[in-house]
């Protein structure tokens, strides 16, 4: 019950946004791109290791434990697109960029030799620097009351992406949901075991004993010269 | 045996959270009294505020017009009363309502309004009886506002300035 209601709440508070007048609310529904790039990272996830679909759902599991392992999958999924569209600007060329962005990486990391740690860090610096732009650099250009400077700035800015920034002005609040909202769903892939009844440490454990395996073997080879006759 | 219970438990959980999710998001609330609002719609106890409701029909018959939809918008804020909607819509048409010309805006929101409150009622005609109005049926009051927002030959006459409002 956990897993499903810290993603269902990260999904929930996701797509919130606070109005800079009147603190009016909007919901903004996970836009596709979003949905896509969450396809793209539940894939990663399972490509190493941190999900193992064959253990959350397998025809030796009954159907009432396969249902409950798929609902929480698909809060997983939700909770991931609503991650990303807590960060992506709502609107305009820097929407386009970072989606870009996250793409790419996502994308590259597919095929590459994959490394779960260096996907952690990118998109760990992707998520930051895109909270950093759009909850910190696009809020204050947007806020309203903003000194001359700020207003330079920001005509600037619209200058050079040629009037297509497209921002539109929020709450600081809106920074702080966002901010929270990443909080749970990293707490919930914290939480979140590669299979339902297996803790997270033990694929750590099991990654190093496979790790151990390679390297004697290896080493094996390597003292043993092969016989060619 | 208490496993499966906790399971049966966690996923009774779940879907319902997530219907909540859901809701929410179609429904759009714009703040924790529209959550209430709309709770009160889908659970079928959402009643009118008969108070401000009759505030506003003061203010409409003293001509207070954007006053009157204010006040009927605080009464129905989940816009699901015919006859609060018609009211609303003939607000639009006389606030409207021009000798020489209407205000298209007004006009095409009143239409929205009455269209709102025939939609609403859709078992039978809505009529209102109210003897301060001159247009007592839905139909003809959308009528009303749909002549008034169309341009067309009749606007030039010019014994047009004689007509009198409803």
């Amino acid at each position: 019950m956990l897993l499903p209601t810290l993603f269902l709440t990260a999904a929930l508070l996701g797509g919130v946004r606070v109005g800079a007048e009147g603190g009016a609310i909007r919901f903004v529904p996970p836009p596709l791109i979003t949905l896509i790039l969450a396809s793209m990272l539940v894939a990663l996830f399972a490509r190493g290791r941190a999900l193992e679909l064959g253990g959350w759902l397998s025809s030796e599991l009954s159907a009432v434990e396969n249902v409950s392992h798929a609902l929480t999958l698909a809060c997983l999924f939700f909770a991931s697109a609503q991650a990303f569209n807590s960060v992506l600007p709502d609107a305009g060329l820097l929407r386009w960029m970072l989606s870009f962005f996250f793409l790419w990486t996502l994308w590259q990391n597919q095929f590459s030799s994959f490394d779960a740690r260096r996907l952690l860090r990118s998109l760990a610096a992707l998520f930051g620097t895109a909270f950093v732009i759009k909850h910190m650099l696009l809020a204050s250009l947007y806020e309203p009351g903003g000194g001359w400077l700020k207003w330079l700035a920001g005509a600037a800015l619209e200058g050079v992406t040629l009037g297509t920034l497209g921002g539109e002005p929020q709450s600081s609040a809106t920074g702080y949901v966002s901010f929270f909202t990443l909080a749970l769903y990293v707490t919930g892939l914290a939480l979140l075991p590669p299979a339902p009844h297996e803790e997270p440490e033990a694929s750590t454990s099991k990654q190093l004993q496979v790790r151990e395996r390679v390297v004697e073997e290896g080493e094996s080879e390597a003292v043993a010269p092969l016989d060619y006759e | 045996m208490r496993r499966r219970l906790i399971q049966w438990v966690g996923i009774a959980w779940t879907i319902i959270y997530a219907s909540a999710v859901v809701w929410v998001y179609a429904t759009a609330p714009q703040s924790v009294r529209d959550v209430a609002t709309g709770a009160s719609v889908a659970a079928g106890t959402y009643e009118v505020d008969r108070a401000r409701f009759d505030a506003g029909r003061t203010l409409f018959l003293r001509e207070q017009y954007a006053a009157a939809r204010d006040e009927w918008g605080r009464a129905d804020p989940a816009r699901r009363d015919a006859r609060t909607q018609f009211y609303v819509a003939y607000s639009f048409y006389r606030q409207g309502w021009g000798r020489v010309y209407n205000d298209d805006e007004l006009f095409r929101r009143g239409l929205e309004a009455a269209g709102r409150a025939i939609s609403l009622s859709p078992d039978s005609p809505l009529q209102v009886e109210d003897a301060e109005l001159k247009i007592h049926s839905a139909a003809e009051l959308k009528a009303e506002l749909q002549r008034g927002a169309e341009s067309s030959a009749d606007d030039l006459n010019p014994l047009k300035v004689f007509r009198e409002r409803k």
